[in-house]
């Protein structure tokens, strides 16, 4: 009941802050001193290259993972996430990268999974109604709601992990790698859905590695490098900033030179690329 | 008919993707039946073919094995182990395994046996006691594999030469305690039959169940747009359940009838198969045994978990001890040595609970059970050894394990769970 007048209200309000997060896998320091705002209605598109920590990040924020040090700050309190029962019911959902789900179990027990309906009595028929909704919602292509997890495509898994997580009306969501395994209608459908959850008033947190999908939704594109900040980008920001960011090849006056004149060189594919793009 | 009126109505919320078959109607169960097992998906169909073989080589040796009485017998001694194999089941379902049960359900018996026989308490102080020591042995276990680490095959190994120590121990140098004929505990592990009116009031109750929550899943599911399974084959299921108990329950009847014993064994595996299949709890130890991280993910304590399988198996495992030291009249050193443990393994797994997690039902328990006393009856009566029985049952637990790896591979390939 508190929730509607919270949401309306909490437009561009910090939901999620972190500051300094650090975290260490033994002797490897996984993440450095990480900082990191999302606020309500805002889509922020996290980006790196493969070991960057953009997934361990959104581990620590899904309560699998607890970081070594800094503070974690959630709609203006300070939290700590000790498993993720705790982020969920705060109100992060994550959509993990390797999604999670059980495979023996049907696609509506993985739905609820950890929040069925009536407990002592399970409400099968209610459960199964919620759970075609939701997947509507997502113009799913699910064959059949009670065939086991198993038998179900890649894309038709990410559904299935996506709905999971909008189960519980959450205040963030975290998707990783949320259109890896989509096809093309279903990754617009993807984009459209977050689109809408934005629209509700929540924050959202996008990893991708799909440049375009990136920029399509995000307002503000979050760079991290070998577990450390390195930029922050508008989504307008050119292709080769940004790749540089990534790589690393920004932080040297030298090296950004060499690149454009080999641009230049070879202009003419990469001049057709930029002028494709809507 | 039903096929047809469901084509006609305006498409049901979960038949809306054109790609997928939906079979519809009594042929339609029928295929679809025969297109899971040939997937893979057997469910209990090897343990009933194997029972119809068991019993027809040994009906056909010797025709006493069929007999009302025999049978009768066949009950009482299935009742005890059976429980044990409940257990069993339940540290299956999450993918671990249990052991000491034999240890725990000889220790138990023990204990009823010095407590009430020889301290005096009385006699259902003792059983709680003993129950109690069970569940609390299972909670060391998921103490061990929940903040340890400990491997639960290693843990139980250890628990059960600790447990036989302390049976050993507690029975002393007499080795063996009788306990007294004519009391209840003795009399219901031997004796107590139900009366017929109330077993075959008991036989009608499954089928009328099933009707009841039948014809209201139909009618809520039809109400919220949703496709529901045909009547006519919902009617013909009660049909066959009701009449099939029906006439087991005369033919048992015809000498001693049903035992209490089975009666409550019975009504453990329903109470069980409740709590695994429409439950909260059920749901998150099938979750727990088929991907544990994701389960962790969802929020489920999966520690707890662990908890509640491990101390529910030993506490089944207690209560298995008990019920067999009334049925033997005795608490002794030799109680729950021996096959104990390995026929309730068996019994979980030759049931259809799979060995790696997250697939079974407490039925297995049931099935699996009534296949090994059916072995061990069987060759009692063609006076064969012990050393036959072990070797039979042991290829009969191969062959279970042999079918339930290879249906799962098959499952893999076709693409189910």
């Amino acid at each position: 009941m508190s929730e509607s007048p919270e949401r309306s209200a909490s437009i561009g309000e910090l939901v999620l802050s972190l500051r300094g997060i650090s975290k260490n896998f033994g002797a490897v320091s996984a993440l450095t001193d990480i900082d990191f705002d999302v606020h309500a209605g805002e889509v922020v598109a996290l980006v790196g290259d493969n070991g960057a920590g953009k997934s361990t990040l959104v581990k620590i924020l899904a309560g699998v993972h607890q970081p070594s040090s800094g503070t974690i700050d959630f709609r203006g309190r300070a939290v700590t996430l000790p498993d993720p029962r705790a982020a969920l019911t705060l109100g992060i959902a994550t959509v993990f990268q390797d999604l999670a789900l059980c495979e023996n179990l049907d696609v509506v027990a993985n739905i609820f999974l950890g929040n069925e309906l009536s407990p002592l009595r399970l409400d099968e028929v209610a459960m199964e109604m919620r759970a075609w909704t939701l997947l509507n919602e997502l113009s799913a292509r699910i064959p059949s709601v009670r065939e086991a997890v198993a038998s179900l495509s890649g894309g038709q898994r990410q559904t299935v992990a996506i709905a999971r997580s909008l189960l519980l009306e959450p205040k963030l969501i975290l998707l990783d790698e949320p259109t890896a395994a989509l096809g093309v209608a279903q990754t617009a459908e993807v984009l459209n859905l977050i689109d809408r959850v934005r629209a509700r008033g929540l924050g959202v947190v996008m990893i991708s590695h799909n440049m375009e999908d990136v920029r399509a939704v995000a307002d503000r594109i979050v760079v991290l490098r070998l577990g450390r900040n390195n930029g922050v980008f508008e989504p307008d920001a050119s292709n080769q900033d940004l790749v540089s960011a990534i790589t690393g090849a920004s932080n040297n006056a030298v090296s950004r030179r060499a690149e454009r004149l080999r641009m230049e060189r070879d202009h003419s594919g990469n001049a057709q690329a930029g002028e494709q793009r809507p | 008919m039903t096929a047809e009126k469901s084509t006609s109505a305006p498409l049901a919320l979960d038949r809306a993707d054109a790609r997928v078959k939906h079979e519809a109607g009594l042929s339609g169960a029928v295929r679809a039946f025969l297109d899971r097992v040939r997937s893979g998906d057997l469910g209990s169909l090897p343990v009933i073919v194997g029972l119809v073989v068991i019993w027809t080589v040994f009906t056909s040796l010797n025709p006493v094995f069929v007999s009302s009485s025999n049978l009768v017998n066949l009950l009482f001694d299935c009742s005890t182990v059976g429980v044990i194999a409940l257990g069993i089941v339940c540290v299956l379902m999450v993918g671990e395994i249990d052991l000491s049960v034999g240890s725990i359900s000889g220790f138990a018996s023990a204990m009823v046996g010095t407590l009430w026989v020889n301290q005096g308490w009385p006699v259902a102080l003792a059983i709680i006691a003993a129950l109690a020591f069970g569940a609390l042995i299972g909670s060391l276990y998921a103490l061990l594999f929940n903040r340890l680490g400990m491997p639960s095959f290693v843990s139980t190994l250890a628990g059960l030469l600790a447990v036989l120590g302390m049976q050993l121990y507690i029975l002393g140098s007499t080795g063996s305690i009788n306990l007294p004929y004519g009391s209840a505990l003795v009399d219901f592990g031997q004796l107590m039959v139900m009366p017929k009116w109330v077993s075959h009031t008991l036989a009608a109750i499954p089928g009328l169940a099933l009707l009841i929550s039948g014809l209201r899943t139909f009618a809520r599911r039809r109400a919220a747009n949703l496709s529901a399974p045909s009547v006519t084959g919902l009617i013909l299921r009660v049909v066959i359940i009701t009449v099939g108990l029906e006439l087991i329950v005369a033919y048992l009847n015809q000498s001693r009838g049903i035992p209490w014993m089975f009666g409550l064994f019975v009504g453990l595996v329903v109470a069980m198969n409740y709590a695994l299949t429409r439950t909260k709890w059920g749901r998150s130890m099938t979750a727990v045994g088929g991907n544990r991280e994701a389960a962790r993910r969802a929020g489920i304590k999966v520690r707890a978990i662990y908890l509640s399988a491990f101390a529910l198996c030993s506490l089944f495992a207690a209560l298995g001890g008990v019920l067999a030291a009334a049925r033997l009249a005795s608490a002794s050193q030799q109680a729950g040595t021996g096959d104990v443990n390995l026929n309730a393994i068996a019994a979980a797994v030759i049931g259809g609970t799979s060995l790696f997690g997250g697939r079974g039902s407490a039925y297995s328990a049931l099935l699996g059970i009534i296949v090994i006393q059916s072995i061990a009856s069987g060759l009692t009566l063609l006076d064969l050894s012990s050393s036959l029985r072990y070797m039979i049952t042991g290829a009969v637990l191969a062959i279970a394990v042999i079918v339930d790896s290879l249906a799962r591979r098959s499952r893999a390939s076709h693409g189910r769970a």
